[in-house]
């Protein structure tokens, strides 16, 4: 059995598709429950637990790398399903990340100085005009939530900024958002700014907000949309895998 | 319905509102139709519409003298009260929305909410009052007259900033409640001045949204405080929420309002089927893909759709794209004539 925690246990009702079923408990296969119990209370938001347990994980000796893994990573993992299948809302995702924010807080320093390499590096704003950031925002948390670099360029991002830090940061996925219909076409422009500038080739563009659609991806010549947060990490993932 | 007396706009509308018998189903915008077209049209622009009550004024009109709908919203935002409470503004251009820069918050906590003195002087809440007043003058009953007032929820958004209200709701939610409770007295002074200038009919947007939160929030922090709405402003409100609402319909039906704004992402024979009678329904055509891409053959589509379901009245689910082409606007209302004389 590879999840030993009861409250994780009861976790898996929310987790409908047998293969995903397959991959959480997968992600639980070492019988750890610390690591369980660090997964757990990150699902429930419980942030200053998650920050005493990975401490004390650290502490007992386990690796950066593996409470991240087993622990920080794999909670996220319930939660983005969870989040996608509206059995948890925006609320409940922003606990979630504050709690792995504080867990983050002790691994990020150990990971940095080892110079482990991160899953990949994503730069991600709203477009100009906009200055709705929440969804923007919940791609970041489940992005860094994976174990990917993300640089949040913030809302109201000029076709200008996009380029300049996809260039500065070295980024593989550049990600743009948009709220208003009003703003949408702007996500095309930065795309033709890449274009014009000679560099489109060197990054995977992806695109999402409420009022995309996949079509409107294509229209505008996008590498990919995600239709949410977790739809996000999974474009994001395939993106760095074709790179 | 083809035999009925010939109503006017306004008393369509006022008739779908109340439950009462229509000549045909009214085409209603308890939000924004007002477009760059239209703006060049009438020399209203972006964004001094939103400021100057005789630009607005103008430019809301063709709602119904260009486009045949039969109501009039001048407010075509949702920031003109969260700018005269002093939260900073992006202005925008013709061609885009004025907002509200949610990052910077200008409240933490509810004991941080006041209303300013002046509050219904400041240029942008006595814009929509005096554009009222004009509107209410020119037309004489003749059409609906549409005002607006947010709700405490989106007032929330605007002045804690997203992340934080949305935290604050899961951290303390008594907290939450007390700045919603605080908030709605806004929504009441904005909404009565909108009334005695002459509006009549309110659209309530209170954006507790399947995108953001559970139909459970709606139960718990604003189904009693809509209730309260619904007792204290004396015209017809429309509940307006984007995003998908099934999930809380049911409790929506329970909040006394007249009617609910529904987004494209419900669909009409499913809400209508929810709603059962306990609440109208208005909606609910596409806005990005339909209204904004396509052509007036897919709109036409979507109208007949809303109007087989049996929804109340025939409207865009949200403010519409600024570049929308007319020539989809008006396939709206000549969808419905079409549609009625058949039927």
């Amino acid at each position: 059995m590879a999840i030993i925690h009861e409250g994780l246990l009861g976790e898996m009702q929310y987790i409908a598709k047998p293969f995903e079923q397959n991959h959480i408990k997968d992600l639980f296969k070492k019988d750890d429950m610390l690591m369980q119990e660090i997964a757990f209370n990150l699902i429930y938001g419980n942030n200053e637990k998650v920050d005493e347990l990975t401490k004390t994980a650290l502490d007992q000796g386990y690796s950066a790398n593996d409470v991240l893994d087993d622990g920080l990573i794999s909670g996220m993992a319930i939660v983005g399903i969870k989040f996608r299948d509206n059995i948890i809302f925006v609320p409940e995702v922003l606990i979630a990340a504050r709690a792995m924010k504080a867990g983050m807080a002790h691994i990020e320093p150990i990971l940095s100085a080892s110079g482990v390499e991160p899953m990949g590096m994503v730069i991600m704003g709203t477009v100009k005009g906009d200055l709705h950031d929440i969804g923007k925002n919940l791609c970041i948390m489940m992005l860094r939530g994976a174990g990917f670099v993300v640089e949040d360029l913030g809302v109201d991002t000029k076709p200008d900024e996009f380029m300049d830090a996809a260039l500065e940061f070295k980024a593989q996925v550049v990600g743009m958002s948009a709220l208003l219909t009003t703003t949408m076409p702007n996500m095309g422009r930065t795309i033709e700014f890449f274009e014009e500038n000679g560099i489109r080739e060197e990054f995977k563009m992806i695109i999402g907000g409420a009022p995309v659609t996949q079509e409107f991806a294509e229209d505008m010549g996008a590498d990919g949309y995600g239709k949410d947060a977790m739809a996000c990490v999974d474009l994001v993932k395939e993106m760095v895998r074709a790179k | 319905m083809a035999e009925m007396e010939k109503m006017n706009s306004h008393d369509r509308v006022l008739a779908a509102l109340s439950g009462g018998k229509v000549d045909r189903t009214p085409v209603c915008n308890p939000t924004n139709i007002a477009t760059v077209e239209l703006m060049d049209l009438v020399d209203a622009p972006f964004p001094e519409a939103n400021r100057n009550p005789e630009l607005n004024a103008s430019l809301a009109a063709t709602g119904y003298t260009e486009l045949g709908f039969d109501s009039i919203s001048p407010y075509f935002s949702i920031i003109q009260e969260s700018s005269a409470l002093g939260c900073e503004m992006q202005w925008e251009q013709k061609d885009n929305w004025p907002t509200v820069r949610m990052s910077k918050p200008i409240w933490d906590t509810p004991e941080d909410v006041k209303i300013p003195p002046g509050f219904l002087e400041h240029q942008d809440t006595s814009t929509i009052i005096r554009s009222i007043e004009i509107l209410a003058q020119s037309f004489k009953k003749e059409v609906a007259i549409v005002g607006k007032t947010m709700g405490p929820w989106t007032l929330a958004y605007h002045v804690f900033g997203v992340e934080k209200f949305l935290l604050m709701s899961i951290d303390d939610p008594e907290m939450t409640k007390r700045a919603l409770d605080k908030l709605k007295e806004i929504s009441v002074i904005f909404g009565e001045a909108q009334i005695g200038a002459g509006a009549d009919v309110l659209t309530f947007p209170d954006h507790a949204t399947g995108d953001l939160v559970s139909g459970e929030y709606y139960k718990r922090f604003l189904l009693e405080l809509h209730q309260e709405m619904a007792e204290r402003l004396n015209v017809p409100l429309i509940l307006h929420i984007c995003g998908y609402t099934l999930d809380r319909l049911d409790s929506i039906g329970q909040s006394g309002m007249a009617s609910f704004h529904f987004d494209s992402k419900n669909d009409p024979a499913e809400a209508v089927k929810i709603a059962d009678g306990k609440i109208g329904l208005v909606g609910n055509i596409n806005n990005p893909v339909t209204l904004y891409s396509k052509g007036p053959e897919e709109v036409r589509n979507e109208v007949i759709k809303c109007l087989d379901a049996g929804v109340d009245m025939i409207a865009p689910e949200c403010a519409i794209p600024l570049a929308t082409r007319l020539e989809n606007l008006m396939e709206i209302p000549k969808a419905v004539r079409e549609w009625t004389e058949r039927n």
